[in-house]
């Protein structure tokens, strides 16, 4: 079993690398439905995947300097909160809700990355900054709206702590649109963020027993190289091809937990 | 004026995350190894201390930028980092729970 978590590790860290989404949401429903773990231990076990994730991403983003370490951290003073927050929850919340709720977040995610045209988050080829002589030139900003952020952060940040996700597809528009934050950054700074608000949780998981450590190790050791791995092939692989390969992946993951709910029940 | 652009700062945060992941693939790597050729208690144990380098490396970020902040002089976001900080902390003492 535990060479299995390792290729599933790597399968999901190079899809998530190649799409830019993370890969922990297949992590979870794939333990949940083909491990028999638990749906709660599922979620805390693939929060050290997503941890592994964000790590590596954002150390390549902050080379780049392109995020703000600032904003990100002022962020995640909300993000923390609300993940340790509906993280101590979970320990309180129905078990076949918890499975319904990540059934319907899975197929609306497949749903958002259909709607965008099969172009995953950190696809924005038009606002890749230019080189110039001192480094990268993007657009002096300064933030704004900075309580309507704070208010999105905690509601990501609840959603990573309630689903063991990373919140992107709610902090991206909202920095970019609301606060004016330039979408290359947005994009860099949500990822920063993804780490400490998946810690805030992943303790309180933790602490609970909910993260198996026997599974957690072999699969983080395969996200960690399948990111590594994803991020060298982006370059040579359509993009397009992994986004339609994830939406399966996920439509899949989602109707089967639907129908392992379902068969509960009748 | 925007808020990125310091070159050392970034460089500093970046390193700490490449350390902690790294060190932690290499120790939970160990374990895994260990598991699959013993399969004991032993095994079990360093591949939890994997994890818990990895889940402790984020922390370790908030804590090297709070202190690079305070070097700066820059009190406001020292203290946003103590409070992130301390939020971190607090979870995992007090966020326990039950089934």
């Amino acid at each position: 079993m535990t060479i299995l978590l390792v290729v599933l590790g790597l399968f999901a860290g190079m899809v998530g690398a190649l799409s830019g989404t993370g890969g922990g949401i297949i992590i979870t429903p794939m333990l949940a439905l083909y491990f028999g773990v638990p749906i709660e231990q599922a979620i805390g076990t693939s929060l050290i995947a997503v941890i592994t994730t964000s790590a590596a991403s954002s150390s390549v983003h902050l080379q780049r300097h392109t995020t703000d370490i600032r904003l990100g951290m002022t962020l995640e003073l909300a993000t923390a909160l609300g993940a340790a927050t509906t993280a101590y929850l979970v320990g309180y919340i129905n078990r076949t809700a918890l499975q319904v709720l990540f059934a319907t977040f899975l197929l609306y995610g497949a749903v958002m990355i259909l709607r965008r045209g099969g172009k995953t988050e950190d696809e924005q080829d038009e606002f890749v900054p230019q080189l110039s002589g001192t480094g990268f030139t993007i657009p002096d900003y300064e933030p704004k709206n900075m309580p309507l952020g704070l208010g999105a952060s905690l509601v990501a940040g609840g959603l990573s702590g309630l689903l063991g996700i990373g919140g992107g597809p709610i902090k991206v528009p909202v920095m970019y649109i609301f606060m004016g934050i330039p979408l290359i950054v947005a994009t860099a700074t949500s990822n920063f963020m993804i780490g400490v608000t998946a810690a805030a949780s992943a303790a309180v998981y933790y602490r609970r027993g909910d993260v198996v450590v026997g599974i957690a190790a072999p699969m983080a050791v395969g996200v960690f190289v399948g990111s590594l791995l994803g991020a060298r092939l982006a370059m040579r692989v359509h993009s397009k091809y992994v986004a339609i390969l994830l939406v399966g992946i996920m439509l899949y993951l989602s109707l089967h937990m639907f129908v392992h709910i379902a068969g509960k029940y009748l | 004026m925007s808020q990125i652009r310091e070159p050392g700062f970034d460089r500093a945060v970046a390193l700490v995350l490449r350390i902690g992941s790294f060190a932690a693939f290499l120790v939970m790597l160990t374990g895994v190894l260990a598991a699959v050729v013993v399969d004991g208690h032993t095994a079990t144990r360093i591949e939890l201390a994997g994890v818990l380098i990895m889940l402790i490396t984020p922390v370790a970020r908030v804590l090297v930028a709070m202190i690079l902040f305070l070097r700066e002089k820059d009190w406001k976001y020292g203290a946003i980092s103590a409070g992130v900080l301390l939020i971190l902390v607090l979870g995992s003492l007090f966020g326990v729970g039950e089934h």
